[in-house]
């Protein structure tokens, strides 16, 4: 009898450890094989750096319109708004080399790149700002809702000229521009894959797609505290440049 | 048998409860502060006409000797002369402006990096609430992250402080309370002082028609204050459809260092 216990007792603490482990490992995102999903496809929440690997982006077709001149133009206009700390925007918040703090929240899904002062907000179920009302923005006017395991992003509403405007791949944004990302978890929720397309019939002869796959980031982390960008700075002046000074032409 | 195998049982539960993760802190724990999602804006309800104004009513802090001189010391510094462009004393022509900002849209105490989400001024804030972090918005700069997974905070000696400082929170009967410390230096609401070993305790309460929000401010110090300061700021909540506005500002553009209001001699 009391062999036969202590049988039932290892097999017991064996199974104990077996669930204890595999629950640990999938809650970690290792889970080895597993038929469903360890994650949750929607919790999307949490820290994100975009590693050098992590962006696939073709070039752009661009209409005939769109030449050389103006790319380069506004490549000189990005350099300014960099030298004069101007809120960059949409696209360049996706990609600014810091990590990125996603939260989901019941009624809006914040997006903020670690020292960018400007967050994005996706507004979840609802329809876009009556143009009319809407003044034009770096980040332009998000609406978010879930498609299945996606999280569909819908945003219009771009400053023409504000902050960073040239677009990866070729192009850049203009009030017409309209931006759909596509949200995905990927590796048990240890990677976050985002795809933008990108349309304007002012600059795209088609619509221009790429992804970037951002990795997760431990849950303890915290983000230090950030350099702030200061304008006034001489030497940073220096080094950066003003290709395209201000001219009130480019408001 | 049966005993052996509900022994066995027992202990496997209690290995398993012992080797695994802690828990983060679940849904279930917000229960209440979802009612803070969204856009609020001040309402100072008690006072206007200017800033001095909006806190007249509040009971100012009870500093101790030394955190008073470093009050002083530090309004000096900071009411040093502006720079040439403030010694303008003629009037100007009509459509003349007057330089009133030398450097404008610099980085500063307020207005960047979240400090505005802390006493927040005349633009909105906004809140999202997620389960491990809430993030407090002010429209004009940054964010607060408020870490709610029950970490603590950072030893001061290895933190740089912030204008938003380090923020920890918890639920307490349905109502956010936020601990912060390892803020910078400087001045507080009605009279008070901070260094970055000061604890500001926030609590905030949504009214049960959850269209006001009043913070709740504590201050505690014992080498600054002779007992805590504590004032509140009441809060409206915004419309629904409301967006957080963008606050741009381009150091680049000679519009921003003017106004049509002579600057203060």
């Amino acid at each position: 009898m009391k062999k036969r216990f202590t049988s039932v007792v290892v097999a017991a603490l064996i199974a104990g450890g077996a669930w204890t482990i595999s629950t640990y490992a999938q809650a970690r995102g290792q889970g080895a094989g597993a038929a469903a999903p360890a994650f949750d496809p929607h919790d999307i929440s949490g820290f994100w750096i975009l590693p050098a690997e992590g962006k696939k982006v073709p070039a752009a077709k661009l209409l005939p319109r769109i030449t050389k001149a103006m790319l380069d133009l506004h490549a000189r206009r990005d350099t300014h708004a960099v030298r004069w700390c101007n809120l960059p925007g949409v696209p360049f918040a996706m990609e600014t080399g810091t990590p990125i703090d996603i939260r989901v929240g019941p009624t809006t899904i914040i997006v903020a790149p670690e020292g960018d002062p400007a967050p994005r907000y996706l507004y979840l179920g609802r329809k876009h700002v009556s143009p009319d009302v809407y003044d034009n923005s770096t980040n332009g006017d998000s609406i978010a809702n879930w498609e299945g395991d996606a999280l569909v992003v819908d945003t219009v509403g771009f400053h023409a000229t504000r902050g960073i405007t040239s677009i990866p791949g070729g192009g850049f944004k203009t009030d017409k521009s309209h931006l759909q990302e596509r949200y995905r978890l990927l590796a048990n929720g240890r990677v976050l894959s985002v795809t933008f397309t990108w349309t304007d019939p002012m600059v795209f002869a088609a619509p221009h797609t790429y992804e970037f796959r951002y990795n997760r980031l431990p849950a303890t982390y915290e983000p230090a505290p950030a350099f702030e960008c200061d304008p006034y700075d001489e030497t940073r002046a220096a080094f950066i440049g003003d290709p395209a000074p201000f001219t009130p032409a480019t408001k | 048998m049966k005993a052996a195998c509900v022994t066995a049982g027992i202990l496997a539960v209690a290995l398993a409860a012992a080797v695994r993760p802690s828990a983060q802190t679940s849904p279930e724990t917000l229960k209440g502060i979802e009612r803070l999602e969204g856009d609020w804006v001040r309402a100072d309800p008690n006072g206007s006409g200017d800033f001095g104004g909006l806190t007249s009513k509040f009971t100012p802090a009870s500093l101790t000797p030394q955190a008073a001189a470093d009050m002083q010391a530090g309004r000096r510094a900071a009411g040093a002369p502006r720079g040439p462009a403030y010694t303008d004393d003629k009037p100007h022509e009509a459509g003349q402006a007057y330089i009133v900002v030398q450097k404008p849209c610099a980085p500063g105490p307020f207005g960047s990096g979240g400090a505005l989400g802390i006493n927040p001024d005349s633009g909105a804030i906004h809140f999202v609430i997620s389960k491990n972090e809430v993030i407090l918005a002010p429209e004009r700069g940054g964010i607060r992250h408020i870490y709610m997974d029950g970490r603590k905070h950072p030893d001061l000696s290895r933190w740089t402080p912030t204008g938003a400082g380090h923020s920890v929170g918890y639920v307490e009967n349905g109502e956010l309370v936020v601990d912060t410390m390892g803020i910078t230096t400087g001045g507080v609401t009605a009279g008070g002082w901070r260094t970055p070993e000061t604890h500001l305790i926030e609590r905030f309460v949504v009214s049960p028609d959850g269209q006001r929000l009043t913070i709740n401010y504590r201050w505690d110090d014992a080498k600054i204050y002779q007992k805590p300061h504590e004032y509140h700021y009441e809060l409206d909540r915004l419309p629904a459809g409301s967006y957080a506005f963008e606050e741009w500002c381009d150091a680049s553009d000679p519009i921003e260092q003017q106004s049509v209001v002579p600057p203060p001699q």
